[in-house]
């Protein structure tokens, strides 16, 4: 059975034998003013679930799709010229770059839960999720594995004790 | 939430006919730069009450219409207020309104004798302004969606109310919201009109109804720019009409074009008057909510890339993407063991030997306060037994608590859920403490995490003051939590009455025991909270190197970071403090470096003292950890022993304002403070404390009213902006719990700020004129300050 009825609104499909355990939330790096970039800080808890160098090339990937976004050069100049001789009714039809690369993110995002995370039991949440500002990371502990069944997330509260 | 979306697309029904006919063009708008998510369907958060925020206008802030909205919310719902119609339909109206008797009546005449041109130019025009107002009007300003309960599990009570975070090497803090539960980025502010955190706050306008903020700001700015030019060009192309009919004056045409005109001119002055001032603000990079509560007043804005550079980015970036209402894709991947694991390496290895080591000394719970743990500790004076050879990692955490399991999961230091790393440089630390964090299980964790961070931070540091700030943070955070629900309209006011200003390095915190009291009855686990936050903060010391940036401020003068301090406070062996007693009880400290060699390999920031500590320390260290840092706490308390006392002593004279808050009644409570209740340890932080150097009273009149380049129409409005746009004066410890109160007029907030503005200039000299090596201090008018890295 699921152990966290609320995680269904999130990436997972949980199967009966994984159970949310933890999760790990990676916070944005302001050292450069507000411009979208997260911390590479390998955090501690996945030390033992996930090679540190796999971790930091996907943190430095999102923080380069990011920076693709914000970026100001031409296409944004064009798309804001653009807007405003249309009275932004071009929103109507075309997407903004910002969304694009948001997309691309996604995707990116959804490629890596496929390949590199979930084999380890941990799963990625989009940032835009949480507003930008962390990017969560859920750890999964085999449920059959594990002794005492953690109580796997407050609001569930389901897990045995 | 399928009931909730209905419910919710009832009320906007509703909420849709009662409006005025200001709405008909702004939903054109609507529907079609929201259309696409508003009308896609949105999977709900159950934890969050359904998604209705405002009603119409700045309800699409939060929300689609006509679709099904879930997923992170925004505020909660809110009552119609018709009153916040007023300013906005009177604006379209006199828009509207005017420039359709201008073309009706003037514009006819001029196409006619003059060139036709003018219409189509006025028309031009008018179509610009009227689209920037409605976007202003419509958009989404930016608004942070709350966050949802896992995420703040230990930023609760006992987590500080602020966290530094350094921005270009200048310090800026990031304030606890209590009502979206999440450290306000920087530049974010909650509207208490709204109810939300707008990312990039500028202000709350009245006259459009909504917050602007990072995504809207750009229309705004244009829609003033295009007014200016439109009333300009209605004004004078109504005066060419007047000359041509002087012997017309009386006719229709002519009343009506000088109606319009005098229309025209009322509005030129405050609109041009509205428009310069933000013309200065986009050439500084600086928001309404920075200017008017004087945040950079010392003339150093971290958030600025040169006057060029500031102007594309409000007028050339692409737009920014909302957060609230959005689309969620079903996510398809799948989670289910065997799951791989990494090898672990040697060292990693060795550390789990210590950890297992650790972990089987003492507490396994922490469902109690960490401290009541060290009291027990403390009294231990064996070295602890020697470490299991296990070398696998324990299974998961022991479930005593909700907060437990997930905190003290087997593999992993105090987890990060506790633990709200401080910004700043990330690659400052992190490697220095990872392994150390990994390998510290309870309390002795705390240590080398600890011993990392105090290796960067100057030990130099304030821990009377820091914890002092740091309690009060948390107690502020928790009277903040109590009143954060009704805290936005600002009628709950302060928690409790003894809510005291206490600024703490020119950083205001607010204390209260009493909230905290209260709030921590109402907390379910506060006490768990507490105890977690801790051991975390400790553990995630490994913060990207706010530790070291916030404790060489902290070294160099009175602590500016709140959150610094409180993290130190609340955890028994922060840093400052543990450096120097790790100094002394260095002798006991078994383990050689080996096991952290990452750890060492960070090398401390420039002007900070390097202090070779390292490697595992023992519960009864840390327990004396514990010991000193209640003793910093209650600025030196004399119950402490000698080798505490010696510690405070030395680390008493440089700040002037610990001893300046030393109450002997502070002493008497710690003396009874053995019992290590959460309640007592809450009541003992929560002794009010003489305000540290707030800034002085100057500010705080600035801090009522608007700046002068504000047209006069807008003082009024100005003041009902939310909290954070008057309070961030650095009165905010008091202003916050008053929350509505401040906003209620000028005179209300020059209310809350006098009982502080009193102590606040004796000691603000204090905080102004220490000497700062390797950093230089910033003082705003407002109340805040910032460091900045030499």
């Amino acid at each position: 059975e699921i152990s966290a009825p609320w995680t269904f609104h999130n990436l997972q499909e949980l199967r009966h034998s994984a159970s949310l355990a933890n999760k790990v939330f990676l916070q944005r790096d302001y050292s450069d003013g507000t411009t979208c970039r997260f911390q590479t800080k390998f955090p501690s808890e996945l030390e033992s679930r996930i090679e540190r160098p796999l971790f930091e090339d996907t943190v430095k990937r999102l923080n380069i799709y990011y920076a693709e976004a914000e970026k100001m050069g031409g296409q944004s100049y064009l798309e804001g010229c653009l807007a405003c001789a249309t009275a932004y009714l071009i929103f109507l039809c075309m997407e903004t770059r910002y969304e694009k690369v948001l997309k691309k993110i996604g995707r990116y995002i959804q490629e890596q839960n496929e390949k590199i995370y979930a084999p380890r039991g941990l799963l990625i949440t989009d940032p835009i999720e949480r507003g930008m500002r962390v990017i969560e990371i859920s750890i999964y502990e085999d449920r059959g594995s594990s002794g005492s069944c953690s109580g796997s997330s407050s609001t569930s509260g389901s897990s045995a004790r | 939430m399928s009931g909730g979306a209905v419910i919710y697309n009832n009320r906007v029904l509703e909420h849709w006919t009662e409006t005025t006919c200001s709405c008909l063009s702004g939903f054109l708008f609507l529907r079609g730069i929201m259309g696409k998510e508003a009308c896609l369907r949105y999977t709900s958060s159950t934890s969050l009450p359904p998604p209705l925020s405002l009603p119409l206008m700045p309800g699409f802030s939060s929300g689609g219409l006509g679709g099904e909205v879930g997923g992170p919310a925004a505020s909660p719902p809110c009552p119609f207020r018709p009153s916040r119609f007023v300013p906005v339909s009177a604006a379209t109206t006199f828009l509207v309104g005017s420039t359709t008797l201008f073309f009706c009546f003037t514009c006819p005449w001029l196409s006619e004798h003059v060139s036709s041109v003018i219409p189509i130019y006025n028309a031009v025009v008018f179509l610009f302004t009227l689209a920037n107002f409605c976007m202003a009007t419509f958009m989404d300003p930016g608004v942070f969606p709350r966050a949802e309960e896992d995420e703040d599990k230990e930023d609760d009570f006992r987590a500080p109310l602020y966290k530094t975070v350094e921005v270009k090497g200048i310090q800026v803090r990031m304030k606890w919201c209590s009502s979206c539960r999440f450290y306000r980025p920087p530049r974010c502010s909650h509207c208490s009109v709204c109810d939300n955190c707008v990312e990039d706050f500028d202000h709350h306008c009245p006259w459009v109804n909504n917050c602007i903020g990072r995504r809207n700001y750009r229309h705004f700015f244009l829609f003033l720019l295009s007014l200016t030019i439109h009333i300009m060009g209605v004004f004078g192309f109504g005066l060419l009409y007047i000359l041509q009919h002087q012997h017309q004056l009386d006719s229709v045409h002519s009343s009506v074009t000088m109606a319009t005109m005098c229309t025209a001119g009322l509005f030129f002055i405050p609109v041009a008057g509205l428009t310069g001032f933000h013309m200065v603000l986009v050439a500084r990079g600086r928001t309404t909510n920075e200017q008017v509560t004087g945040k950079f007043r010392g003339g150093v804005n971290p958030f600025t890339n040169g006057c060029l550079r500031n102007v594309s980015h409000v007028l050339c970036s692409s737009q920014a993407p909302r957060y609230v209402g959005r689309w969620r894709g079903k996510q398809t991947v799948e989670v289910h063991p065997p799951f791989l694991r990494p090898p672990l390496s040697e060292a990693q290895l060795e550390a789990k030997v210590l950890d297992n080591g650790i972990q089987n000394d003492h507490h396994s719970s922490r469902s109690k306060s960490s401290l009541e743990q060290m009291e027990s500790q403390s009294a231990d004076a064996e070295p602890p037994p020697p470490p299991k050879p296990e070398v696998r990692y324990p299974g998961l955490p022991r479930a005593d608590t909700e907060e437990s399991s997930l905190l003290s999961e087997g593999p992993s230091t105090p987890s990060m859920y506790k633990y709200r790393p401080a910004y700043s440089s990330p690659q400052r630390n992190h490697t220095a403490l990872t392994h150390p964090n990994k390998m510290i299980r309870g309390d002795s964790l705390d240590s080398p995490s600890i011993l990392q961070s105090s290796r960067q931070a100057s030990y130099r540091s304030e821990p009377s003051s820091l914890d002092g700030g740091s309690v009060i943070g948390l107690a502020a955070r928790g009277g903040e939590r109590g009143e954060g629900p009704g805290g936005s309209s600002g009628t709950g006011g302060e928690v409790a009455g003894g809510i005291s200003g206490y600024s703490l390095g020119g950083r205001s915190y607010t204390s209260y025991p009493s909230s905290l009291v209260l709030s921590t009855g109402g907390s379910h686990s506060s006490s768990m909270r507490s105890a977690h936050t801790h051991h975390n903060t400790l553990g995630t010391l490994q913060s990207e190197g706010t530790t070291d940036t916030s404790y060489k401020s902290l070294a160099n003068q009175t602590p500016q970071n709140g959150s610094l301090s409180y993290d130190s406070l609340l955890t028994p062996s922060e840093s400052p403090e543990f450096e120097s007693a790790a100094h002394e009880l260095s002798p006991q400290k078994p383990h050689a470096p080996a096991a952290f060699p990452p750890a060492m390999t960070s090398s401390p920031p420039p002007g900070v003292r390097d202090v070779p500590l390292q490697g595992y320390t023992s519960p009864f260290l840390s327990a004396q950890m514990a010991q000193q840092r209640e003793g910093q706490l209650l600025q030196g308390s004399a119950s402490f022993s000698s080798p505490n006392r010696a510690y405070l002593r030395a680390f008493s004279p440089p700040s002037p304002n610990p001893p300046h808050a030393a109450h002997p009644e502070t002493q008497h409570h710690l003396l009874h403070q053995d019992s290590r209740h959460p309640h007592l340890r809450a009541t003992s932080s929560i002794r009010p404390l003489p305000p540290v150097s707030e800034q002085p009273s100057p500010s705080s009149p600035h801090a009522c009213s608007p700046d002068p380049p504000v047209s006069p129409p807008l003082r009024g409005p100005s003041l009902r902006k939310s909290p954070s746009y008057t309070g961030e004066a650095g009165l905010q410890h008091k202003a916050r719990p008053m929350g509505g109160g401040s906003l209620s007029g000028e005179g209300g907030v020059r209310v809350t700020q006098a009982p502080q503005s009193t102590s606040r200039p004796g000691l603000a000299n204090h905080s102004t004129s220490k000497p700062v090596g390797g950093v230089k201090k910033v003082t705003g008018v407002g109340g805040t300050t910032y460091e900045i890295s030499v």
